[in-house]
């Protein structure tokens, strides 16, 4: 609505550029998939190893993706979950502090589902902006991760079960890639092919409407984000069992890749647009990027500029804002302020 | 609960709402009540809060009313404080807050120490500044212009900044000389206060003034009150959005200095801890993160909070991983109290 808007003021600084703005509202993945030929075709010239060794960069893309598949799920209805890092922490402790591996697996899925739920009842019930809620959450929960494996790496106590886990099950596939895969293709059928998902949409899009259309609009706001505090744990529990021991600080650099990929694939902040097959791609951008970094050398600082650049970037580049700065850009000219969109 | 109520009695009127309830009519006794109760819980509650919670220490926690810790409690409060007042024009403008400031405080405090060591501490000073406006440039362009979502914008910031500084740092503590004006300043005192304090008290009037009494400040408010309506009154709104992050990036410089010149050190990681601390002295102080109504004055009664809590705790021996639980189920419950309240009243 708001594109056809843009367009209709537009009164075309040049045809390319409508094209080119036409295209950037239409398809939601563009600037992922940029983005993926460039590190792609980058990464091929400089750091080929990372393709070579691609049990480590499908592994890499396996974790950021999986945190980032349970972004996106939040992010379509237009909240957020910043939680997710400190859940994936509190996940990997409390699975590695119980000594009985299935036992402390479950244990961990159900902390992560009540995590979601926490969260979404602050957002829902008591009606603080998602932001602000699960940010007061994540530090809470470092904290907690901070307590409950007494500021130190937690091992697990069965650690062949970590060294199997790390072997391939199906061809190269280890069982980190297969879980990922599940994931993706769960989360993809979910909010392409099932009502409930596809409700997640019209929730981001205009919630107003989405109420009146008679969608358990709050219900749906739960179902989001405990499938992120859900698929958090999960990936806590992988890294952990990848490890062999939990660590209370873990998930730090995987929170900045995890809303680079979610953000960059095309999922917009404000809720209503975006597609799991674009947060894969930008997931697939981001692990690929920073392994090949590792690989060649690069320290942790620089990779946290570089990160954190993609994500600058990426909020700053989405079709809305693009869109406003045209918008103040042309009003800036004519000295008026009639033609800068609204958000 | 649901009553009419005028919305925006509670959304406009700046820092003084207590008549809330007063204009109303047609509302059950109980639900005046429970709004007023609400409201004045989310408004005033930090005066007594922040009295009880001292009494409270004075009484049960040994050490707390001795001058040593006093005047520790200060040292510690001055530049959280002084970051704290500055980013609350960032929440009042609706942008929830400026995570950045981990990355500012601890370059200006780093930039401080190690540039005038080689140099004058002036010329320390001006680079300082300089950062500081590229980071409210940046962060004020990216969301006041560009229209991105506050909280992801200095997200990236943080990283790209604290990566920066450890990268071109490599990591080092840098020590300033013993007899240096900078190592003088920290050890100031007037009486039992720090120096440090009177700058926090300073910066404080200052900005409370900036927000009450210039038409920027006015601005601010009512572009945190309702954005469209600011934008139809022909005001340049991106100005104002840079103008809020320019200003918690000058608090954080500030705070960066009195931090350094405190610790007489400076490395990166030394403001760890400073982004939630910060926030939740804003938000116990009353200033709404739904933007719009907020005080300078409240936001400096919220530090004194959030530090004798943490003194507290640190003295009861509770770990840092303890700490930040309770700050952050703190900044979860204030925000709960603003947002039952509006709710309450619309």
């Amino acid at each position: 609505m708001t594109h056809q808007q843009g367009i209709s003021l537009g009164e075309a600084p040049g045809g390319a550029m409508n094209r080119l703005r036409r295209t950037l509202a239409r398809r939601t993945e563009g600037r992922a998939l940029a983005l993926l030929i460039i590190v792609v075709i980058v990464t091929a010239i400089m750091e080929p190893i990372a393709f070579t060794a691609y049990e480590v960069t499908l592994g890499r893309i396996a974790l950021i993706g999986l945190v980032a598949l349970g972004l996106t799920a939040v992010i379509l209805m237009g909240e957020l979950d910043l939680a997710v890092a400190s859940t994936l922490a509190v996940a990997g402790v409390v699975m590695a502090s119980i000594d009985n591996l299935a036992l402390g697996i479950l244990t961990a899925l159900v902390v992560g589902l009540v995590i979601g739920a926490v969260n979404a009842f602050f957002v829902v019930v008591v009606g603080i902006n998602s932001f602000i809620a699960t940010l007061g959450m994540l530090f809470f929960l470092r904290g907690a991760a901070f307590v409950l494996s007494g500021e130190e790496p937690v091992r697990l106590s069965d650690i062949d079960a970590g060294i199997a886990f790390g072997k391939p099950l199906i061809g190269d596939l280890t069982p980190r890639m297969l879980l990922f895969i599940l994931a993706f293709l769960a989360l993809h059928i979910f909010v392409t092919r099932v009502r409930a998902g596809r409700e997640f949409y019209a929730v981001g899009g205009n919630r107003q409407a989405a109420y009146d259309a008679g969608i358990p609009v709050r219900r749906r706001i739960f179902t989001g984000f405990m499938i992120s505090g859900f698929v958090a744990a999960l990936a806590g529990i992988i890294n952990t069992l990848e490890r062999t021991a939990a660590d209370p600080t873990a998930g730090s650099t995987v929170l900045l890749a995890s809303f680079a990929a979610a953000i960059i694939g095309g999922v917009l902040l404000t809720g209503g647009r975006g597609s799991v097959f674009g947060t894969l791609l930008g997931a697939a951008s981001l692990g690929i990027l920073q392994v090949a970094l590792t690989l060649s050398g690069v320290q942790v600082d620089v990779q946290n500029i570089v990160i954190g650049s993609v994500l600058f970037i990426a909020v700053i580049t989405d079709p809305n804002s693009l869109r406003s700065v045209l918008g103040s850009a042309r009003s800036f000219f004519r000295g008026r302020s009639r033609a800068s969109p609204t958000q | 609960m649901t009553q009419e109520k005028s919305t925006d009695v509670t959304q406009v009127a700046p820092s003084d709402a207590p008549k809330t309830a007063d204009d109303s009519r047609g509302e059950t006794a109980a639900s005046r009540r429970n709004v007023k109760a609400l409201d004045w819980l989310s408004q005033r509650g930090i005066f007594v809060f922040t009295i009880l919670l001292i009494v409270f220490a004075a009484i049960f926690i040994d050490g707390f009313a001795s001058l040593v810790n006093i005047t520790d409690v200060f040292n510690r409060a001055a530049p959280i404080g002084i970051v704290a007042v500055g980013m609350t024009f960032v929440v009042i403008t609706g942008n929830y807050l400026d995570l950045s400031v981990v990355a500012q405080v601890a370059t200006a405090a780093v930039v401080l120490i190690a540039v005038s060591n080689e140099s004058t501490i002036l010329a320390a000073m001006g680079l300082a500044l300089l950062i500081a406006v590229a980071y409210g440039l940046v962060n004020g362009v990216a969301v006041g212009v560009f229209k991105a979502n506050a909280v992801i914008v200095t997200l990236s910031t943080t990283f790209i900044g604290l990566g920066l500084l450890r990268w071109l740092t490599g990591g080092s503590i840098y020590f300033g000389p013993q007899d240096g004006a900078i190592r003088s300043f920290g050890l100031a005192k007037l009486g039992p206060f720090p120096l440090a304090m009177l700058v926090l008290i300073v910066v404080t009037l200052i900005l409370s003034w900036v927000l009450n009494q210039t038409n920027f400040g006015f601005l601010v408010k009512s572009y945190g009150s309702n954005r469209e309506a600011t934008r139809l009154a022909g005001v340049n709104t991106a100005w104002v959005v840079i103008g809020a992050f320019g200003l918690s990036a000058l608090g954080a410089m500030i705070g960066g200095f009195v931090l350094g010149a405190f610790s007489n050190t400076a490395v990166s990681a030394m403001s760890t801890g400073f982004d939630f601390r910060a926030l939740a002295a804003i938000i116990v102080g009353g200033t709404s993160v739904f933007g719009g109504r907020g005080s300078v004055l409240r936001t400096l009664l919220g530090v004194v909070f959030v530090s004798v809590l943490t003194n507290i705790m640190v003295l009861s021996g509770l770990t840092f991983g303890v700490q930040q639980m309770v700050i952050g189920a703190l900044i979860v419950a204030a925000v709960s109290v603003d947002a039952l309240a509006r709710k309450a009243a619309s």
